[in-house]
């Protein structure tokens, strides 16, 4: 047998075993003992193991017959084709369509749709097959378009997904219109998403005079022709959207309109000014905004931009202040049981918040973007002084990366509000505290390169201070030093640098990985004498009585948290926006580039005068405090928490999202903490809850095979990636490899 | 016999007379069972070139790695005084980094720079280890933390035009060419405002024109600057041009020191290079046109800077190098 | 005396596990966060096995016990190394041919962990414990030493144990194999240069590191109970025992393995309560580092200073 047959021979093996795998994976049984190989006969021996077998043999195909596929693939339009259609399959299999309707799957909501009378045509239609048939025909038009090269096809594949995109809006919208109540679903949005990539991509085939894409130039072209433009055009479909059509205001499932709330609020004693932003002043705000970052950005005139994010930002506030008037009226008149503001407020202000947002940041990124003279020049003492370099990075186009960080603040502030109560709750306890705490583990396994796997230990310390401090352990503290929980942040801080300082001192001369199993017996250590120190810890209980959730009592500002979620996830942003911010700071201080330094060469970087040994200690302390101050947030909004918080488990996975995202760079600890986490409890809908650990292995995992660089790799770690080969080349050969004698 | 070639060395020197910038008395260092010093005594002046030459094994970096801190030997003492004007201090059983804080700073045989990070970000580093702001005013963007950011950005792209690389600024250094790393590995040595730089085998892998640029970026470094200059060099057509004084190791021991036409003529050295006992070489008729020729026309880096396999192969076939 | 006892006895399972840490952490300078799966693999590979032997156990003739043993052993341990070799294929190897670096391949072990410990919860259920057929007195007292007891089981665990380090050892030092994982241990570069076929003599190191972990599996659930997360706890502790001996050497996981056993069971003896077991033991762990911050022998047997 030759070579290339027997490696043919080996790939088909490859790909039916992990057909086998899969099928094993989504196995319809679970196992017992008293039938050992009842789970396995279940998935492998039946009609539904040639399903899986076929898809391997897909898989065999398509990797067999990849270099004929190459050369279409680097054809225009593909990657946002391939990108698009699978965002609205996913759409439609994976995700929420309607929150009131059974599990709220897109099936679900179908089957529901077909077995209703009255429903609007086009909805019946589009629930009806309509959606499938409509993404078959895009991607069809598509293929033909970019395999033939008539531009006609991509002419029609646009405008057939704008068309698609309206028809799954309208159906959307006639279903929850026709169940009534609040929506919380994403769905639609998911779905729309995709359909815009389609467009692109159909834009693309439309529109390209080349042969071959270069996909990243042409993103970058996209978003650098005018910095700060898509924010805006985001902004205005969003406001659009919202303005006209979304549910603003939800009692008793009437789901009305900014049109309809008007009318509803009409002598109810509305505030003056939100009768007036009901009426007219949020469309013209958003309408002359737009006008100003548009004009901003499309003719890069500065002092335009800036008065558009001034716009942006008053809209936003006056927004805000609107619904909270709207929803303490519904409050006050009990409407569908509310007792407080913020109830029964539907999607629609909340993405009126974030378009102005948008527009107004567009502006912003308009009015700080580098003008052209500025850009031009090769070696200025400006980039050199920032220190920052083009290689490795995605986004290069001036503003991108601002840009894309303004869409993640705006849907980190807007959408928790329109999420449904077990999403919020997600966000909070374990999404953003693992982000926290990620961020915080980036600074010694990301950056000096210390592998901890004890970190929980910090965190476990920062809950159990702040239980003592506000007096829920058995051991009181003295009466003078009883504190709301917000205070004990600064005590948890001190605490937990202290403990950082104490476990790093003796083992932080230890090499990799030996203080990696120190610094796991140190997280178990805690963990057992928490569980045991009864007379001190309360033991495997947890603390005896409920940690107090914060209350800040300023005078005439009084807020109180614990009565929602929502208060939580705004506080824990500020504090991750201000511990992300100090510590991109401390990245591209003397402090980061030595961390860089003895991560890359410890002993190169003792010969340059680097203490090694104390700034490890230091970035050990820097770790552990921000994980005590993730223990305090961690304590005071669950209350009673045990030992079991703090498992060996758990400083494994906060190891793992740091790695997972991209060691040693900000955001990807925080995509890698975000997503991981969020996994869990997306998968909750889609596979057995006791078979999810074993799909995050997986993704993990191939992860791993597949980028081991992480979601977002570092800049400074990115070469290491490349350059592995490289480094060994570059040793010559007469020289040993070891310093020699 | 090295030590009346110590007395006259001393003595021709220009800077005979001042400061030592080290002082290593009876330094005997050893791993288990190999001595790879034995008894290295040594001085070095302020503002000389110092070269130390030897084949292959016979202790100089391991001079070098006594000399930061790196090793520490059994016996002996190291004094130095890196920066005029300071009191001299032991360098035995100290951190390698503070040696480098008493102004000492060095290069490696084989290049060691933190490849991910950026050339200008590596002299950085370099720079910033005496600075003091920490990591609160980092966080916090105080202004003296400001102040000397833009401080060190500004010497640091200084001191890459100093050697050459201020186009690649803002180039990965695992990506810059071998002799480029070289260069960037002096600039961040440079950047510890040092007293005394020590240089293993700079011009390993270079090629000859690069040899001159870096002979010149010496001299340069020497004279402008004031550092004194230890150099760990098999290229002896750069030792023989730039060093002042050589000082010769075989088998962890010193076997001579002297300026470079001295050791050019020593025969104890040109037997540790030809590998031929010291008093065959002295019988040499050295008048002899060819022999003359061997010592002094046909640089002796030539034969060192072979890889050993090549070398063994042309001994086993009984060729003199070239 | 009876604590010592079962203390070798725990010690010598975690020796055996922890010479699967160090056998791949001589080899790649990695931590196998995946062993523990392998040797989970092994309790589940040899229940099948002894389970389709014995039935329930009851009706098991005396002669046939060493065999079942024996099978058993010999089932665990290649169910365990086909495991490892399959990691070794899968998390490994991808990795190392793209030169990613040292996390993500421990990262991409946890992530191979967490899926084979689920996958086998989800094959064949999550009980925590479950035990193997009774197929022969295991609690029969065979002699008394100094008044301790010893247990028929201990003599086969240890016995089993030492057998396999014995044989372990001689490989090591003897065959071509050993001498080709020593090699790579020292200097994976120069021995590919040597013409040492490094991916065929990784590979090889972990399905050896599985042949032994899998026994250990099988002698572990035979000895206590097992189910899909049993791996995880004397995984972490046989990873603290590698790094006690100085991991990557071999002799140094056989003491480090017995080392900690016998720590863990002397805790009651000097008036600690048991719930301070853990405590202990990686406080010893912890000290021995601080004195030694190679382990107790070193990282490397070969390597003089």
């Amino acid at each position: 047998m030759n070579r290339s047959s027997s490696e043919t021979l080996n790939r088909l093996l490859l790909c039916l075993a992990g057909a086998l795998v899969l099928a094993l994976m989504w196995g319809p049984q679970e196992g017992n003992f008293g039938n050992y190989w009842f789970a396995i006969k279940e998935s492998l021996f039946g009609p539904r193991v040639l399903v899986f077998l076929a898809l391997g043999v897909l898989a065999f195909l398509a990797m067999t017959f990849w270099p004929r596929v190459v050369p279409f693939l680097t054809r225009p339009g593909v990657w946002p084709m391939v990108a698009g259609a699978l965002t609205v399959v996913a759409s439609q299999t994976l995700m929420h369509w309607a929150d009131q309707v059974g599990d709220a799957k897109f099936g679900t909501v179908a089957s529901a749709a077909a077995n209703t009378n009255g429903l609007a045509p086009l909805a019946s239609a589009f629930f009806g097959g309509l959606c499938w048939a409509m993404l078959v025909i895009v991607v069809l038009l598509l293929a033909a378009g970019i395999v033939s090269g008539l531009r006609n096809f991509g002419w029609a594949a646009a405008v057939l997904s704008v068309v698609s995109a309206v028809i799954a809006y309208v159906s959307h919208s006639a279903v929850v219109d026709f169940v009534g109540g609040v929506d919380h679903s994403l769905g639609v949005y998911v779905c729309i998403v995709g359909y815009l990539v389609l467009l692109t991509a159909g834009l693309v085939v439309a529109m390209s005079h080349a042969q071959v894409a270069n996909t990243r130039r042409a993103v970058n072209q996209a978003l650098g022709w005018r910095p700060g433009l898509p924010l805006v055009l985001i902004g205005a479909v969003l406001g659009a959207i919202s303005l006209a059509t979304s549910t603003w205001f939800s009692p008793a499932n009437r789901n009305a309109t900014l049109a309809d709330t008007r009318n509803l609020f009409r002598g109810t004693g509305l505030a003056p000014i939100a009768v007036q932003y009901l009426a007219w002043l949020g469309w013209t705000i958003f309408a002359i905004s737009l006008v100003l970052s548009g004009v901003a950005s499309y003719r890069r005139i500065r002092p335009l931009g800036w008065a558009g994010a001034a716009l942006g930002a008053i809209g936003v506030l006056l927004t805000v202040l609107t619904l909270y008037r709207i929803s303490s009226i519904g409050a006050d008149l009990h409407v569908d049981s509310a007792d407080g503001p913020w109830q029964n407020l539907g999607a629609g202000g909340w993405m009126t918040c974030a378009a102005l947002f948008l527009i107004g940041a567009g502006g912003y990124v308009a009015a700080t973007a580098p003008r052209h003279s500025e850009r031009t020049v090769e070696v200025d003492s400006d980039a050199v002084a920032s220190g920052r370099s083009a290689s490795g990075a995605f986004l290069t186009a001036p503003g991108a990366v601002r840009s894309g960080l303004m869409v993640a603040i705006a849907v980190a502030l807007f959408y928790p509000p329109t999420a449904n109560g077990f999403w919020q709750s997600v966000l909070v306890s374990e999404i953003g505290i693992y982000v926290l705490l990620a961020v915080g583990l980036n600074v010694v396994v990301g950056w000096a390169g210390l592998l901890d796997l004890g970190f929980i230990a910090f965190y476990a310390i920062g809950s159990y201070t702040t239980a003592y401090l506000v007096g829920s352990l058995p051991v009181k503290p003295p009466s003078w030093l009883e504190m709301s929980p917000l205070l004990a942040i600064p005590f948890a801080v001190v605490i937990c640098l202290l403990a950082g300082l104490a476990l790093g001192a003796p083992t932080l001369r230890l090499r990799g990985d030996y203080l990696a199993i120190v610094t796991l017996g140190f997280g178990e250590i805690i963990r057992i004498v928490a569980v045991n120190a009864d007379g001190v810890t309360n033991g495997s209980q947890g603390p005896q009585s409920q940690v107090p959730h914060p209350v800040i009592n300023l005078g005439p500002v009084k807020i109180t948290w614990g009565l929602n979620q929502l208060q939580y996830w705004y506080l824990l942003l500020v504090f991750v926006l201000v511990v992300v911010l100090a510590f991109r700071r401390l990245e591209n201080s003397r402090i980061g580039r030595s961390w860089a330094a003895i991560r890359e060469d410890e002993v190169a970087a003792q010969a340059t005068g680097i203490n090694t040994f104390r700034v490890k200690l230091l970035a050990f302390a820097i770790g552990a405090s921000t994980s005590g101050v993730a223990g305090v947030f961690f304590a005071s909004q669950i209350g009673f928490f045990t030992p079991d918080n703090f498992l060996l488990n758990n400083s494994i996975l906060v190891v793992a999202y740091v790695v997972f995202g991209g060691m040693g760079s900000l955001p990807g600890a925080i995509a890698g903490a975000a997503l991981l986490t969020w996994l869990p409890e997306f998968l909750k809908d889609q596979v057995p809850a006791a078979d999810r650990q074993m799909w995050i292995g997986a993704v993990v995992l191939l992860m791993m095979i597949f980028r081991p660089g992480g979601l977002i790799p570092a800049r400074r770690r990115a070469v290491e990636l490349s350059g592995f080969d490289q480094r060994q080349r570059l040793e010559p050969v007469a020289v040993p490899a070891g310093e020699g004698l | 016999m090295t030590s009346t070639m110590n007395d006259s060395a001393t003595s021709e020197h220009p800077t005979a007379g001042r400061e030592n910038v080290f002082e290593v008395k009876d330094v005997t260092l050893r791993f288990g069972g190999v001595t790879s010093l034995n008894n290295v005594s040594l001085h070095m002046q302020r503002g000389e070139i110092l070269a130390v030459i030897g084949p292959n094994g016979a202790g100089k970096t391991s001079l070098f790695n006594s000399l930061t801190g790196v090793y520490t030997p059994q016996e002996g003492s190291i004094q130095v005084r890196a920066r005029a004007g300071d009191s001299p201090s032991s360098v035995i059983g100290l951190k390698t980094h503070v040696v480098n804080r008493l102004g000492v700073a060095r290069t490696f045989q084989n290049i060691r720079l933190f490849p991910a990070l950026t050339a200008l970000e590596n002299v950085k580093v370099g720079i910033e280890t005496r600075q003091k702001s920490g990591p609160i005013s980092a966080m916090l963007g105080l202004p003296r933390q400001r102040r000397e950011e833009r401080e060190s950005s500004e010497r640091a792209y200084e001191l890459l035009q100093r050697v050459g690389l201020e186009r690649r600024a803002n180039d990965i250094a695992g990506s810059l060419a071998y002799g480029e790393q070289r260069r960037l590995e002096i600039a961040r040595a440079l950047g510890t405002a040092p007293g005394v730089i020590l240089l293993d085998e700079p011009a390993a892998g270079t090629n000859p024109a690069e040899k001159r640029e870096l002979a010149t970026l010496i001299q340069g470094i020497n004279v402008e600057d004031g550092i004194s200059v230890l150099l760990i060099e098999h290229d002896m057509k750069l030792v023989m041009s730039i060093a002042h004084r050589i000082i010769v190791l075989n088998f962890g021991e010193k076997i001579a020191e002297g300026t470079p036409e001295q050791i050019q003529r020593n025969p104890e050295v040109i037997a540790a290079y030809l590998g031929t006992p010291a008093d065959e070489v002295a019988d040499l008729d050295l008048s002899q046109p060819e022999l003359h020729r061997i010592d002094t026309d046909v640089p002796l880096g030539e034969l060192v800077g072979q890889t050993p396999a090549e070398a063994a192969d042309q001994h086993d076939r009984g060729e003199l190098p070239r | 005396m009876n604590y010592l006892i079962l203390g070798i006895t725990r010690g010598s399972m975690y020796a055996l596990i922890a010479l699967g840490y160090t056998l791949v952490y001589g080899v790649l300078q990695l931590i196998n966060f995946a062993h523990s799966e392998v040797f989970m693999s092994g309790a589940f590979g040899s229940y099948a096995i002894v389970h389709l032997l014995v039935g329930d156990g009851k009706a098991t003739p005396s002669w046939a016990v060493p065999f079942i043993l024996i099978a058993g052993i010999l089932s665990g341990a290649i169910t365990a190394a086909v495991i490892a070799w399959l990691l070794e294929r899968v998390a490994y190897r991808p990795l190392r041919r793209r030169g990613a670096p040292k996390l993500a391949f421990l990262i991409s072990a946890i992530g191979a962990s967490f899926f084979l410990s689920q996958l086998a919860g989800k094959l064949f259920g999550r009980l925590t414990s479950n035990s193997f057929p009774e197929f022969f007195d295991q609690n029969a007292v065979i002699f008394r030493p100094f008044g301790a007891e010893v247990r028929v089981l201990q003599i086969v665990i240890v016995a089993s144990a030492v057998l396999m380090m014995i044989f372990l050892d001689r490989l090591v030092s003897v065959t071509k194999l050993g001498r080709s994982i020593r090699a790579i241990s020292e200097d994976a570069p120069t021995a590919a240069l040597m013409g040492i076929d490094i991916d065929k003599t990784i590979s090889r190191t972990f399905i050896i590191g599985g042949l032994l972990g899998g026994a250990a599996g099988f002698l572990f659930g035979l000895n206590f109970s097992f189910g899909n997360t049993m791996g995880f706890i004397p995984g972490v502790k046989a990873f603290a025992a590698a790094v006690l001996g100085g991991i990557g050497n071999i002799r140094g996981a056989m003491i480090g393995g017995l080392l900690l056993g016998i720590v863990e069971n002397l805790v009651p003896l000097v008036n600690i309560d048991t719930k301070w077991t853990d405590v202990v033991a990686f406080v010893v762990l912890v000290l021995v580092l601080m004195f030694r911050p190679t382990g107790i022998l070193g990282e490397r047997l070969g390597r003089a200073a």
